[in-house]
């Protein structure tokens, strides 16, 4: 069970949220390849550890909440806006593997 | 040309009298009028001044006429204090150009949960932690309960809470609080502004 913490509303259960994804995909340009968009679309990182994702609020205040989660641990380190850019942790105190 | 009349989405099952017992009291709350206001953007604080909303997440602005309930950053839920037909249109003048005003009247139905055993009733639906050292008056939140939006807004610093429900799951949710209510007891009230 995870408790994630929204920049808006506060520290709520993970029920209130759903899971929307890979936050690290930046969407390629309008003229970029149609395999720069293969992989914008579809391919996705199966990482075992820190990753970036969106959560979306849906249960609060319906806002997209970026989300620095452990696939390991379920641990969540960070959380912000979908502007915030959050480095996933390096030391060991801080979890990084 | 048929007649149409208003239905509450509770029908008559507000006329119900609960068992008696005096653990908890629901007060189904009629006649209010209720819009949620949208600021355009860029114009979230001269929006909130000019209506006299507050910006705080978690908390609601009481006034003699109305209480406003933050949902989301430039976004409220605000109910009137009494039946009032101009109250939207009002909000609506007030807004113009710095907001957009949206008429909500009917979307939602509102039970007052209120009595000695009002917060352990919530705990059984709500993941909120309304302990007192938390959640005193003014305290407001849009979270699911018994897996239903719900907007809780407490009244009171002691555990009273007005549920403000969407209409189409008004009767689930009400199947919901009567049928976990009468562990403890409860009464029906019905309350018009
Ligand atoms: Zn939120």
């Amino acid at each position: 069970m995870h408790r994630i913490d929204c920049p808006w509303c506060g520290e709520r259960d993970e029920v209130e949220f759903q899971y929307q994804g890979d936050a690290t995909k930046v969407r390629p340009k309008p003229d970029a390849s149609e395999d720069a968009f293969f992989d914008y679309t579809y391919q996705r990182d199966n990482p075992k550890g820190w990753h970036t994702e969106w959560w979306h609020h849906v249960g609060g205040c319906r806002q997209w909440v970026k989300v620095v989660r452990n696939t390991l641990t379920h641990e969540v380190h960070k959380t912000g806006g979908p502007q915030s850019k959050l480095p996933l942790p390096r030391r060991k105190a801080e979890g990084g593997l | 040309m048929a007649d149409f009349a208003a239905i509450h989405p509770l029908g008559d099952l507000d006329q119900l009298q609960g068992d008696g017992g005096e653990g908890i009291s629901l007060t189904v709350v009629h006649g209010f009028q209720s819009a949620q206001v949208f600021a355009v953007s860029g114009k979230e604080s001269a929006l909130a001044n000019k209506l006299k909303l507050g910006t705080t997440p978690g908390v609601a602005t009481d006034s003699r006429t109305m209480t406003a309930l933050p949902v989301s950053p430039g976004q409220w839920m605000v109910f009137s204090k009494k039946q009032d037909g101009a109250f939207v249109s009002m909000l609506a003048k007030k807004s113009n150009g710095l907001g957009h005003v949206s008429e909500q009247s009917d979307s939602r139905i509102c039970v007052r949960v209120s009595g000695p055993q009002a917060r352990e009733l919530m705990s059984r639906g709500c993941r909120l932690d309304l302990h007192k050292s938390k959640a005193g008056k003014g305290f407001c939140a849009q979270t699911p309960t018994a897996q239903v939006g719900v907007l809780l807004h407490q009244v009171d610093d002691a555990a009273v809470y007005d549920l403000y429900v969407y209409s189409g799951f008004a009767r689930s949710f009400w199947h919901w609080i009567t049928h976990t209510a009468e562990q403890f007891g409860y009464r029906v009230n019905s309350l018009r502004l």
